[in-house]
Protein backbone atom coordinates (compact mmCIF):
# COMPACT_ATOMS: atom_id res chain seq x y z
CA UNK A 1 0.00 0.00 0.00
CA UNK A 2 1.37 3.42 -1.33
CA UNK A 3 2.56 5.08 2.12
CA UNK A 4 1.47 9.47 1.54
CA UNK A 5 2.35 12.01 3.67
CA UNK A 6 2.12 16.31 3.84
CA UNK A 7 3.77 18.70 1.30
CA UNK A 8 6.23 21.28 2.93
CA UNK A 9 3.57 23.87 2.22
CA UNK A 10 0.34 21.83 3.55
CA UNK A 11 2.49 21.70 7.09
CA UNK A 12 3.06 24.99 7.02
CA UNK A 13 -0.17 26.05 6.22
CA UNK A 14 -1.40 23.34 8.52
CA UNK A 15 0.86 23.71 11.35
CA UNK A 16 3.27 26.23 11.09
CA UNK A 17 1.28 29.29 10.29
CA UNK A 18 -1.15 28.31 12.97
CA UNK A 19 1.54 27.78 15.77
CA UNK A 20 3.69 30.75 14.98
CA UNK A 21 0.73 32.95 15.09
CA UNK A 22 -0.35 31.70 18.32
CA UNK A 23 3.76 32.41 19.83
CA UNK A 24 3.85 35.64 18.61
CA UNK A 25 0.04 36.52 20.29
CA UNK A 26 1.09 35.45 23.77
CA UNK A 27 4.88 37.21 23.22
CA UNK A 28 2.96 40.21 22.42
CA UNK A 29 0.46 40.23 25.28
CA UNK A 30 3.46 39.10 27.79
CA UNK A 31 5.44 42.32 26.47
CA UNK A 32 1.96 44.30 27.06
CA UNK A 33 2.29 43.05 31.00
CA UNK A 34 5.77 43.57 31.29
CA UNK A 35 6.09 47.03 29.86
CA UNK A 36 6.77 49.74 32.47
CA UNK A 37 4.04 51.73 33.63
CA UNK A 38 1.51 49.29 32.26
CA UNK A 39 -1.83 49.56 34.17
CA UNK A 40 -1.92 45.87 34.40
CA UNK B 1 -25.73 9.27 5.15
CA UNK B 2 -27.54 6.64 7.19
CA UNK B 3 -30.76 7.54 8.34
CA UNK B 4 -30.86 8.62 12.02
CA UNK B 5 -33.17 7.21 14.86
CA UNK B 6 -36.26 8.75 15.83
CA UNK B 7 -34.95 8.36 19.50
CA UNK B 8 -32.06 10.17 18.61
CA UNK B 9 -33.27 13.01 16.57
CA UNK B 10 -35.86 13.72 20.26
CA UNK B 11 -32.89 14.04 22.49
CA UNK B 12 -31.50 16.44 19.52
CA UNK B 13 -35.19 18.42 19.42
CA UNK B 14 -34.66 18.63 23.45
CA UNK B 15 -31.17 19.96 23.61
CA UNK B 16 -32.36 22.69 20.86
CA UNK B 17 -35.47 23.66 22.80
CA UNK B 18 -32.77 24.08 26.30
CA UNK B 19 -30.63 25.84 23.93
CA UNK B 20 -32.85 28.38 23.09
CA UNK B 21 -34.23 28.98 26.55
CA UNK B 22 -30.52 30.16 27.50
CA UNK B 23 -30.78 32.47 25.07
CA UNK B 24 -34.40 33.53 26.14
CA UNK B 25 -32.86 33.93 29.61
CA UNK B 26 -29.97 35.77 28.74
CA UNK B 27 -32.17 38.44 26.51
CA UNK B 28 -34.14 38.65 30.18
CA UNK B 29 -31.23 39.33 32.19
CA UNK B 30 -29.76 41.99 29.35
CA UNK B 31 -33.22 43.71 29.13
CA UNK B 32 -33.30 44.79 32.54
CA UNK B 33 -30.21 46.17 32.77
CA UNK B 34 -30.86 47.99 29.62
CA UNK B 35 -32.64 51.75 30.09
CA UNK B 36 -31.86 54.47 27.37
CA UNK B 37 -30.78 54.92 24.14
CA UNK B 38 -26.90 54.30 24.43
CA UNK B 39 -27.42 51.51 26.49
CA UNK B 40 -29.51 49.39 23.35
CA UNK B 41 -26.94 50.52 20.90
CA UNK B 42 -23.96 49.93 22.15
CA UNK B 43 -24.58 48.58 25.78
CA UNK B 44 -23.75 51.77 27.31
CA UNK B 45 -19.66 51.03 26.50
CA UNK B 46 -19.74 48.55 29.36
CA UNK B 47 -18.24 45.63 28.06
CA UNK B 48 -15.80 43.11 29.04
CA UNK B 49 -12.68 41.26 27.28
CA UNK B 50 -14.78 38.54 27.01
CA UNK B 51 -18.17 39.30 25.62
CA UNK B 52 -16.04 42.32 23.24
CA UNK B 53 -13.68 39.35 22.17
CA UNK B 54 -16.18 36.80 22.00
CA UNK B 55 -19.05 38.59 20.68
CA UNK B 56 -16.72 40.71 17.58
CA UNK B 57 -15.50 37.43 16.47
CA UNK B 58 -18.56 34.89 16.85
CA UNK B 59 -20.94 37.81 14.92
CA UNK B 60 -18.22 38.08 12.08
CA UNK B 61 -18.05 34.20 11.42
CA UNK B 62 -21.99 33.25 10.12
CA UNK B 63 -23.11 29.45 9.30
CA UNK B 64 -19.81 29.76 6.79
CA UNK B 65 -17.84 28.97 9.08
CA UNK B 66 -19.84 25.59 10.53
CA UNK B 67 -20.74 24.97 7.18
CA UNK B 68 -19.11 26.69 4.46
CA UNK B 69 -15.48 26.46 5.49
CA UNK B 70 -15.81 22.23 6.92
CA UNK B 71 -16.75 22.04 3.23
CA UNK B 72 -13.65 23.54 1.94
CA UNK B 73 -11.49 21.37 3.22
CA UNK B 74 -14.48 18.37 2.38
CA UNK B 75 -13.98 19.23 -0.99
CA UNK B 76 -9.93 20.35 -1.88
CA UNK B 77 -8.47 19.15 1.07
CA UNK B 78 -5.43 21.10 3.10
CA UNK B 79 -5.47 23.69 -0.06
CA UNK B 80 -9.16 24.10 1.04
CA UNK B 81 -7.58 25.87 4.24
CA UNK B 82 -6.39 28.94 2.74
CA UNK B 83 -9.15 30.44 3.99
CA UNK B 84 -7.66 30.50 7.69
CA UNK B 85 -4.78 32.54 7.26
CA UNK B 86 -7.24 35.16 5.37
CA UNK B 87 -9.20 35.56 8.17
CA UNK B 88 -6.69 35.50 10.61
CA UNK B 89 -4.59 38.01 9.26
CA UNK B 90 -8.06 39.74 8.70
CA UNK B 91 -8.47 39.51 13.00
CA UNK B 92 -4.76 40.71 13.31
CA UNK B 93 -5.53 44.09 11.66
CA UNK B 94 -8.80 44.00 13.43
CA UNK B 95 -7.45 43.57 17.32
CA UNK B 96 -4.06 45.08 16.62
CA UNK B 97 -5.15 48.18 14.72
CA UNK B 98 -8.21 48.65 15.08
CA UNK B 99 -9.72 48.01 18.44
CA UNK B 100 -7.08 49.83 20.20
CA UNK B 101 -7.66 53.08 18.05
CA UNK B 102 -11.19 52.26 17.25
CA UNK B 103 -12.24 52.54 21.19
CA UNK B 104 -10.92 55.70 22.47
CA UNK B 105 -11.78 57.69 18.99
CA UNK B 106 -15.12 56.62 19.12
CA UNK B 107 -15.64 57.31 22.44
CA UNK B 108 -14.28 61.02 22.74
CA UNK B 109 -16.46 61.46 19.75
CA UNK B 110 -19.48 60.18 21.60
CA UNK B 111 -20.37 57.88 18.42
CA UNK B 112 -22.66 55.10 18.38
CA UNK B 113 -22.41 53.61 15.11
CA UNK B 114 -19.73 53.04 12.13
CA UNK B 115 -21.92 55.86 10.27
CA UNK B 116 -21.43 57.66 13.55
CA UNK B 117 -17.68 57.17 13.24
CA UNK B 118 -17.20 58.07 9.99
CA UNK B 119 -19.34 61.47 10.09
CA UNK B 120 -17.83 62.54 13.19
CA UNK B 121 -14.18 62.05 11.45
CA UNK B 122 -14.70 64.08 8.70
CA UNK B 123 -18.02 66.27 9.32
CA UNK B 124 -21.09 65.53 7.38
CA UNK B 125 -22.75 68.98 7.03
CA UNK B 126 -25.48 68.23 4.55
CA UNK B 127 -25.78 64.34 5.99
CA UNK B 128 -24.11 63.25 2.63
CA UNK B 129 -22.10 60.73 4.23
CA UNK B 130 -24.73 59.32 6.94
CA UNK B 131 -26.96 58.79 4.26
CA UNK B 132 -24.30 56.85 2.04
CA UNK B 133 -23.08 55.11 4.70
CA UNK B 134 -26.61 54.01 5.89
CA UNK B 135 -28.30 53.24 2.74
CA UNK B 136 -25.19 50.60 2.19
CA UNK B 137 -25.30 48.88 5.35
CA UNK B 138 -29.10 48.17 5.18
CA UNK B 139 -29.16 47.21 1.65
CA UNK B 140 -26.12 44.57 2.81
CA UNK B 141 -27.50 43.74 5.96
CA UNK B 142 -31.13 42.99 5.22
CA UNK B 143 -29.86 40.58 2.84
CA UNK B 144 -27.45 39.13 5.18
CA UNK B 145 -29.88 39.10 7.83
CA UNK B 146 -32.90 37.37 5.24
CA UNK B 147 -30.47 34.92 4.06
CA UNK B 148 -28.94 33.70 7.65
CA UNK B 149 -32.63 33.10 8.58
CA UNK B 150 -32.76 31.15 6.03
CA UNK B 151 -30.27 29.24 7.08
CA UNK B 152 -30.87 29.26 10.58
CA UNK B 153 -34.54 27.83 9.32
CA UNK B 154 -33.49 25.03 7.31
CA UNK B 155 -30.52 23.88 10.53
CA UNK B 156 -33.81 24.26 13.12
CA UNK B 157 -36.07 22.30 10.82
CA UNK B 158 -33.77 19.10 10.02
CA UNK B 159 -33.12 19.41 13.84
CA UNK B 160 -36.15 19.37 15.11
CA UNK B 161 -37.48 17.21 12.56
CA UNK B 162 -39.60 19.29 11.18
CA UNK B 163 -40.70 18.22 7.79
CA UNK B 164 -41.69 20.10 4.29
CA UNK B 165 -42.28 23.13 3.37
CA UNK B 166 -44.61 23.83 6.79
CA UNK B 167 -41.42 22.48 8.63
CA UNK B 168 -38.94 24.63 7.24
CA UNK B 169 -41.56 27.96 7.58
CA UNK B 170 -41.53 26.96 11.58
CA UNK B 171 -38.16 26.78 11.26
CA UNK B 172 -37.77 29.97 9.87
CA UNK B 173 -40.03 31.61 12.47
CA UNK B 174 -38.83 29.55 15.59
CA UNK B 175 -34.91 30.93 15.16
CA UNK B 176 -36.10 34.41 13.98
CA UNK B 177 -38.87 34.99 16.43
CA UNK B 178 -35.98 34.32 18.91
CA UNK B 179 -33.79 36.40 18.01
CA UNK B 180 -36.20 39.26 17.08
CA UNK B 181 -37.32 39.22 21.03
CA UNK B 182 -33.70 38.89 22.55
CA UNK B 183 -32.22 41.65 20.13
CA UNK B 184 -34.92 44.04 20.98
CA UNK B 185 -35.70 43.31 24.62
CA UNK B 186 -31.44 43.35 25.40
CA UNK B 187 -30.10 45.42 22.57
CA UNK B 188 -26.30 44.94 21.93
CA UNK B 189 -25.90 43.91 25.48
CA UNK B 190 -27.73 40.87 24.94
CA UNK B 191 -26.33 40.61 21.45
CA UNK B 192 -22.99 40.53 23.19
CA UNK B 193 -23.88 38.47 25.77
CA UNK B 194 -25.54 35.71 23.61
CA UNK B 195 -23.08 35.71 21.47
CA UNK B 196 -20.44 34.79 23.96
CA UNK B 197 -22.54 31.89 24.80
CA UNK B 198 -22.79 30.89 21.30
CA UNK B 199 -19.06 31.92 20.57
CA UNK B 200 -17.94 29.34 23.33
CA UNK B 201 -19.99 26.73 22.45
CA UNK B 202 -18.96 26.52 18.80
CA UNK B 203 -15.19 26.94 19.65
CA UNK B 204 -16.18 24.35 21.79
CA UNK B 205 -17.27 21.87 19.54
CA UNK B 206 -14.83 22.70 17.13
CA UNK B 207 -12.41 21.72 19.09
CA UNK B 208 -13.91 18.40 20.45
CA UNK B 209 -15.80 16.93 17.68
CA UNK B 210 -12.04 16.87 15.28
CA UNK B 211 -10.07 15.50 17.84
CA UNK B 212 -12.67 12.99 18.64
CA UNK B 213 -13.11 12.13 15.40
CA UNK B 214 -9.31 11.93 14.28
CA UNK B 215 -8.54 9.75 17.45
CA UNK B 216 -11.73 7.56 16.18
CA UNK B 217 -9.75 7.04 12.72
CA UNK B 218 -6.20 6.00 14.70
CA UNK B 219 -4.61 9.04 14.54
CA UNK B 220 -3.37 12.10 12.33
CA UNK B 221 -1.28 9.76 10.54
CA UNK B 222 -4.54 7.53 9.49
CA UNK B 223 -6.69 10.84 8.57
CA UNK B 224 -3.11 11.49 6.37
CA UNK B 225 -3.50 8.10 4.45
CA UNK B 226 -7.29 8.20 4.12
CA UNK B 227 -6.95 11.69 2.68
CA UNK B 228 -3.64 10.61 0.12
CA UNK B 229 -6.01 7.51 -0.87
CA UNK B 230 -8.60 9.52 -2.22
CA UNK B 231 -6.80 11.80 -3.86
CA UNK B 232 -2.73 12.64 -3.10
CA UNK B 233 -3.65 16.46 -4.18
CA UNK B 234 -5.46 16.55 -0.50
CA UNK B 235 -2.32 16.46 1.07
CA UNK B 236 -0.47 19.67 -0.77
CA UNK B 237 -1.07 23.22 -0.29
CA UNK B 238 -2.24 24.00 -3.74
CA UNK B 239 -4.08 20.93 -4.21
CA UNK B 240 -3.02 20.33 -7.73
CA UNK B 241 -3.36 23.88 -9.15
CA UNK B 242 -0.69 25.51 -11.28
CA UNK B 243 0.65 29.08 -12.29
CA UNK B 244 -2.15 31.82 -12.47
CA UNK B 245 -4.88 29.21 -10.86
CA UNK B 246 -3.11 28.55 -7.73
CA UNK B 247 -2.14 32.36 -7.33
CA UNK B 248 -5.78 33.41 -8.08
CA UNK B 249 -7.29 30.87 -5.87
CA UNK B 250 -4.64 31.85 -2.91
CA UNK B 251 -4.97 35.94 -3.38
CA UNK B 252 -8.58 35.37 -3.21
CA UNK B 253 -9.10 33.34 -0.05
CA UNK B 254 -6.23 35.64 1.85
CA UNK B 255 -8.19 38.21 0.11
CA UNK B 256 -11.67 37.36 2.42
CA UNK B 257 -9.21 38.80 5.43
CA UNK B 258 -9.51 42.40 3.80
CA UNK B 259 -13.32 42.52 4.87
CA UNK B 260 -12.91 42.59 8.55
CA UNK B 261 -11.77 46.26 9.32
CA UNK B 262 -15.52 47.23 7.39
CA UNK B 263 -17.80 45.26 8.99
CA UNK B 264 -20.01 47.32 11.17
CA UNK B 265 -21.50 43.99 13.14
CA UNK B 266 -17.98 43.08 14.05
CA UNK B 267 -16.24 46.62 14.67
CA UNK B 268 -19.20 48.05 17.24
CA UNK B 269 -18.06 45.61 19.60
CA UNK B 270 -14.43 47.41 19.99
CA UNK B 271 -16.63 50.83 20.39
CA UNK B 272 -18.35 48.78 23.02
CA UNK B 273 -15.22 47.70 25.52
CA UNK B 274 -15.41 49.29 28.49
CA UNK B 275 -11.53 50.37 28.14
CA UNK B 276 -8.24 50.27 26.93
CA UNK B 277 -7.42 47.28 29.39
CA UNK B 278 -10.60 45.25 28.26
CA UNK B 279 -9.26 45.86 24.20
CA UNK B 280 -5.54 44.54 25.42
CA UNK B 281 -7.19 41.44 26.58
CA UNK B 282 -9.84 40.84 24.00
CA UNK B 283 -6.77 40.86 21.47
CA UNK B 284 -5.46 37.29 22.82
CA UNK B 285 -9.42 35.87 23.32
CA UNK B 286 -10.29 36.83 20.07
CA UNK B 287 -7.02 35.63 18.03
CA UNK B 288 -7.51 32.38 19.96
CA UNK B 289 -10.94 31.49 18.78
CA UNK B 290 -10.11 32.48 15.88
CA UNK B 291 -7.25 30.07 15.37
CA UNK B 292 -9.71 27.19 17.07
CA UNK B 293 -12.57 27.71 14.97
CA UNK B 294 -11.01 28.50 11.85
CA UNK B 295 -8.93 25.38 12.36
CA UNK B 296 -11.29 23.28 14.32
CA UNK B 297 -13.58 23.89 10.99
CA UNK B 298 -10.77 22.97 8.67
CA UNK B 299 -9.75 19.52 10.94
CA UNK B 300 -13.62 18.99 10.61
CA UNK B 301 -14.05 18.54 7.17
CA UNK B 302 -10.96 16.98 6.36
CA UNK B 303 -11.80 14.06 8.83
CA UNK B 304 -15.52 14.15 7.53
CA UNK B 305 -14.08 13.17 4.01
CA UNK B 306 -12.24 9.95 5.35
CA UNK B 307 -14.99 9.01 7.79
CA UNK B 308 -18.15 9.74 5.31
CA UNK B 309 -16.75 9.28 2.06
CA UNK B 310 -20.37 8.72 0.33
CA UNK B 311 -21.67 12.32 1.49
CA UNK B 312 -22.93 14.09 -1.10
CA UNK B 313 -22.72 17.90 0.63
CA UNK B 314 -19.33 18.56 2.15
CA UNK B 315 -20.89 21.40 3.81
CA UNK B 316 -23.27 19.41 5.92
CA UNK B 317 -20.56 17.08 7.04
CA UNK B 318 -20.51 18.64 10.95
CA UNK B 319 -23.89 17.79 11.46
CA UNK B 320 -23.91 14.33 9.75
CA UNK B 321 -20.56 13.80 11.68
CA UNK B 322 -22.83 14.42 14.64
CA UNK B 323 -25.81 12.93 14.55
CA UNK B 324 -23.84 9.26 13.41
CA UNK B 325 -20.87 9.41 15.71
CA UNK B 326 -21.36 10.83 18.96
CA UNK B 327 -24.07 10.51 21.80
CA UNK B 328 -27.24 12.08 20.91
CA UNK B 329 -27.37 15.22 23.61
CA UNK B 330 -24.00 15.50 22.81
CA UNK B 331 -25.03 15.31 19.00
CA UNK B 332 -27.86 18.06 20.37
CA UNK B 333 -25.22 20.07 21.58
CA UNK B 334 -22.81 20.03 17.83
CA UNK B 335 -26.05 21.06 16.35
CA UNK B 336 -26.73 23.64 18.63
CA UNK B 337 -23.15 24.91 17.71
CA UNK B 338 -24.06 24.93 13.70
CA UNK B 339 -27.08 27.03 14.71
CA UNK B 340 -24.98 29.05 17.64
CA UNK B 341 -22.54 30.18 14.69
CA UNK B 342 -25.58 31.27 12.47
CA UNK B 343 -27.82 33.42 15.01
CA UNK B 344 -25.00 35.33 16.71
CA UNK B 345 -24.62 36.39 13.17
CA UNK B 346 -28.24 37.50 12.53
CA UNK B 347 -28.79 39.03 16.21
CA UNK B 348 -25.45 41.27 15.71
CA UNK B 349 -26.66 42.42 11.66
CA UNK B 350 -30.29 42.50 12.84
CA UNK B 351 -29.32 45.41 15.73
CA UNK B 352 -26.50 47.11 12.58
CA UNK B 353 -29.91 47.17 10.45
CA UNK B 354 -31.84 48.63 12.88
CA UNK B 355 -29.28 51.23 14.55
CA UNK B 356 -28.77 52.00 10.65
CA UNK B 357 -32.39 53.45 10.64
CA UNK B 358 -33.54 54.48 13.97
CA UNK B 359 -30.38 56.06 15.70
CA UNK B 360 -29.06 57.19 12.19
CA UNK B 361 -32.09 58.25 9.96
CA UNK B 362 -34.42 59.13 12.42
CA UNK B 363 -32.43 59.98 15.23
CA UNK B 364 -29.62 62.04 13.21
CA UNK B 365 -30.62 62.68 10.04
CA UNK B 366 -34.39 63.38 10.98
CA UNK B 367 -33.54 64.68 14.44
CA UNK B 368 -36.46 62.49 16.70
CA UNK B 369 -36.50 60.98 19.56
CA UNK B 370 -33.20 62.81 21.08
CA UNK B 371 -33.92 62.03 24.41
CA UNK B 372 -32.89 58.70 25.67
CA UNK B 373 -36.49 56.88 26.93
CA UNK B 374 -37.87 57.29 23.50
CA UNK B 375 -33.97 56.38 21.74
CA UNK B 376 -34.77 53.16 23.60
CA UNK B 377 -38.23 52.81 22.57
CA UNK B 378 -37.63 53.63 19.29
CA UNK B 379 -34.92 51.01 18.89
CA UNK B 380 -36.49 48.17 20.50
CA UNK B 381 -39.45 48.71 17.82
CA UNK B 382 -37.04 49.06 14.98
CA UNK B 383 -35.37 45.68 15.82
CA UNK B 384 -38.87 44.58 15.57
CA UNK B 385 -40.10 45.67 12.30
CA UNK B 386 -36.34 45.22 10.53
CA UNK B 387 -36.52 41.66 11.69
CA UNK B 388 -40.08 40.71 10.74
CA UNK B 389 -38.83 42.54 7.19
CA UNK B 390 -35.95 39.68 7.45
CA UNK B 391 -38.49 37.14 7.85
CA UNK B 392 -40.58 37.39 5.17
CA UNK B 393 -37.72 38.44 2.73
CA UNK B 394 -36.71 34.88 3.88
CA UNK B 395 -39.91 33.15 3.27
CA UNK B 396 -40.82 34.98 0.14
CA UNK B 397 -37.19 33.87 -1.20
CA UNK B 398 -36.74 36.83 -3.42
CA UNK B 399 -34.13 36.05 -5.85
CA UNK B 400 -32.01 39.37 -6.27
CA UNK B 401 -32.19 39.58 -2.64
CA UNK B 402 -29.81 36.41 -2.35
CA UNK B 403 -28.09 37.40 -5.47
CA UNK B 404 -27.05 40.33 -3.16
CA UNK B 405 -26.25 38.46 -0.16
CA UNK B 406 -23.46 36.69 -1.92
CA UNK B 407 -21.36 39.89 -2.20
CA UNK B 408 -22.78 41.56 0.99
CA UNK B 409 -19.32 40.77 2.81
CA UNK B 410 -17.11 42.10 -0.01
CA UNK B 411 -19.30 45.34 -0.05
CA UNK B 412 -19.10 45.71 2.76
CA UNK B 413 -15.77 45.67 3.36
CA UNK B 414 -14.92 47.44 -0.10
CA UNK B 415 -17.02 50.56 1.08
CA UNK B 416 -15.62 50.60 4.78
CA UNK B 417 -12.54 48.51 5.59
CA UNK B 418 -10.24 50.91 3.64
CA UNK B 419 -12.06 54.14 5.29
CA UNK B 420 -11.64 52.45 8.87
CA UNK B 421 -8.24 52.06 7.96
CA UNK B 422 -7.52 55.57 7.03
CA UNK B 423 -9.74 57.19 9.49
CA UNK B 424 -7.27 55.88 12.04
CA UNK B 425 -4.15 55.43 10.75
CA UNK B 426 -3.74 58.46 8.49
CA UNK B 427 -4.46 62.25 8.01
CA UNK B 428 -4.55 63.63 4.27
CA UNK B 429 -8.47 62.43 3.82
CA UNK B 430 -11.48 64.50 3.87
CA UNK B 431 -14.79 63.75 3.55
CA UNK B 432 -15.06 64.07 -0.32
CA UNK B 433 -12.65 61.36 -0.48
CA UNK B 434 -14.80 59.30 2.23
CA UNK B 435 -17.96 59.79 -0.24
CA UNK B 436 -15.36 58.36 -3.07
CA UNK B 437 -14.09 55.26 -1.25
CA UNK B 438 -17.94 54.16 0.03
CA UNK B 439 -18.85 54.57 -3.79
CA UNK B 440 -16.38 53.20 -5.55
CA UNK B 441 -15.66 50.17 -2.83
CA UNK B 442 -19.65 49.50 -3.58
CA UNK B 443 -19.34 50.01 -7.67
CA UNK B 444 -16.37 47.81 -7.78
CA UNK B 445 -17.74 44.99 -6.07
CA UNK B 446 -20.55 44.75 -7.85
CA UNK B 447 -18.58 45.41 -11.22
CA UNK B 448 -16.23 42.56 -10.48
CA UNK B 449 -18.70 40.21 -9.36
CA UNK B 450 -21.02 40.39 -12.18
CA UNK B 451 -17.37 39.81 -14.35
CA UNK B 452 -17.32 36.42 -12.19
CA UNK B 453 -20.84 35.29 -12.82
CA UNK B 454 -20.24 36.66 -16.39
CA UNK B 455 -20.50 33.10 -17.85
CA UNK B 456 -24.10 32.41 -16.94
CA UNK B 457 -25.13 36.20 -17.09
CA UNK B 458 -23.19 37.75 -19.53
CA UNK B 459 -25.88 39.78 -20.67
CA UNK B 460 -25.92 42.18 -17.17
CA UNK B 461 -22.25 42.43 -17.06
CA UNK B 462 -21.79 43.62 -20.55
CA UNK B 463 -24.29 46.44 -19.34
CA UNK B 464 -22.47 47.57 -16.47
CA UNK B 465 -20.41 50.72 -18.23
CA UNK B 466 -24.17 52.14 -18.80
CA UNK B 467 -25.86 51.34 -15.66
CA UNK B 468 -22.82 52.73 -13.30
CA UNK B 469 -23.51 55.96 -15.59
CA UNK B 470 -26.97 56.04 -14.79
CA UNK B 471 -26.56 55.47 -10.82
CA UNK B 472 -24.29 58.24 -10.90
CA UNK B 473 -26.31 60.68 -12.66
CA UNK B 474 -29.33 59.52 -10.28
CA UNK B 475 -26.86 60.76 -7.35
CA UNK B 476 -25.84 63.73 -9.00
CA UNK B 477 -29.44 64.86 -9.62
CA UNK B 478 -30.29 63.72 -6.32
CA UNK B 479 -27.84 65.72 -4.25
CA UNK B 480 -28.89 68.64 -7.16
CA UNK B 481 -32.31 68.75 -5.56
CA UNK B 482 -31.80 68.39 -2.40
CA UNK B 483 -29.12 70.94 -2.65
CA UNK B 484 -26.55 68.19 -0.29
CA UNK B 485 -23.57 68.40 -3.01
CA UNK B 486 -21.06 70.77 -3.44
CA UNK B 487 -18.59 70.87 -6.42
CA UNK B 488 -16.20 68.49 -4.54
CA UNK B 489 -18.98 65.87 -3.71
CA UNK B 490 -20.05 65.43 -7.54
CA UNK B 491 -16.21 65.64 -8.53
CA UNK B 492 -16.23 62.11 -5.52
CA UNK B 493 -19.28 60.53 -7.26
CA UNK B 494 -17.33 61.31 -10.77
CA UNK B 495 -14.58 59.51 -9.95
CA UNK B 496 -16.33 56.19 -8.37
CA UNK B 497 -18.29 55.91 -11.56
CA UNK B 498 -14.62 55.94 -13.47
CA UNK B 499 -12.80 53.46 -11.34
CA UNK B 500 -15.99 51.29 -11.48
CA UNK B 501 -16.34 51.74 -15.42
CA UNK B 502 -12.51 51.19 -15.65
CA UNK B 503 -12.80 47.95 -13.15
CA UNK B 504 -15.12 46.94 -14.93
CA UNK B 505 -12.72 47.29 -18.47
CA UNK B 506 -10.04 45.68 -16.50
CA UNK B 507 -11.30 42.77 -15.97
CA UNK B 508 -12.08 41.83 -19.42
CA UNK B 509 -8.60 42.92 -20.48
CA UNK B 510 -6.65 40.89 -18.50
CA UNK B 511 -9.50 37.99 -18.05
CA UNK B 512 -9.43 38.28 -14.12
CA UNK B 513 -12.88 36.80 -14.00
CA UNK B 514 -11.46 34.39 -11.24
CA UNK B 515 -10.22 37.45 -8.59
CA UNK B 516 -11.92 37.77 -5.80
CA UNK B 517 -13.91 41.26 -6.12
CA UNK B 518 -12.81 42.14 -2.55
CA UNK B 519 -9.49 42.69 -3.55
CA UNK B 520 -9.55 45.02 -6.38
CA UNK B 521 -12.50 47.09 -4.56
CA UNK B 522 -10.60 47.52 -1.50
CA UNK B 523 -7.49 48.93 -2.90
CA UNK B 524 -9.56 50.93 -5.65
CA UNK B 525 -11.62 52.18 -2.65
CA UNK B 526 -8.68 53.29 -0.81
CA UNK B 527 -7.07 54.81 -3.88
CA UNK B 528 -10.25 57.03 -4.47
CA UNK B 529 -10.13 57.90 -0.71
CA UNK B 530 -6.59 59.63 -1.28
CA UNK B 531 -6.88 60.67 -4.70
CA UNK B 532 -10.40 62.90 -4.44
CA UNK B 533 -8.83 63.96 -0.83
CA UNK B 534 -5.97 65.29 -2.76
CA UNK B 535 -7.93 67.13 -5.52
CA UNK B 536 -10.75 68.57 -2.98
CA UNK B 537 -10.58 70.91 -0.33
CA UNK B 538 -10.44 70.54 3.05
CA UNK B 539 -13.12 71.63 4.86
CA UNK B 540 -13.39 74.47 7.91
CA UNK B 541 -14.63 71.31 10.21
CA UNK B 542 -12.02 69.08 9.07
CA UNK B 543 -9.61 71.44 9.66
CA UNK B 544 -10.26 72.06 12.98
CA UNK B 545 -10.13 67.96 13.84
Amino acid sequence: MEDYSLTLGAHLLLWAFPLVLVVLVIVEDLHDRLKPGSER
Amino acid sequence: MTPVEGSTLTTVAVVMVAYLGVLLFIGWRAAKRTHGGEDFHLAGRSLGAWSAGISSTASSESGWVTLGAVGMTFTYGISGLWYAPGCLLGYLVNVYLVAPRLRPLSADQGSITLTDVITRRWGDPKNVLRLTATTIILVCMMGYVAAQMTAAGKAFSSSLGLEGRSGYILGVVIGAAVIILVTSLGGFRAVAWTDLFQGLLVAIALIALPLYAIARLGGFGALVQGLGAIDPNFLSAGGGRLGPALWGFIIGQLGIGLGYPGMPHVITRYMAARDDHQVQRLQVIAMFWGVAVFYGAGLVGLAGRVMLPGLADGEQALMAMALQLVHPVLAGLLLAAVISAVLSTVSSQLLVAASAVSYDVVEKTLGKASDDRRSLVLGRWTVAVVGLLGILVALSEVRLVFWFVLFAWSGLGAAFAPLILLALLRRGVNRHGALAAMLTGTGVTVAWKLGRDAATNPEIFARVWWITLLAAAVILVLGQLTRAFDMADRIAVVAAASLTIISWWLVQQWGLYNLYELVPAFFLAGFAALAVSAITPISVEEASQ
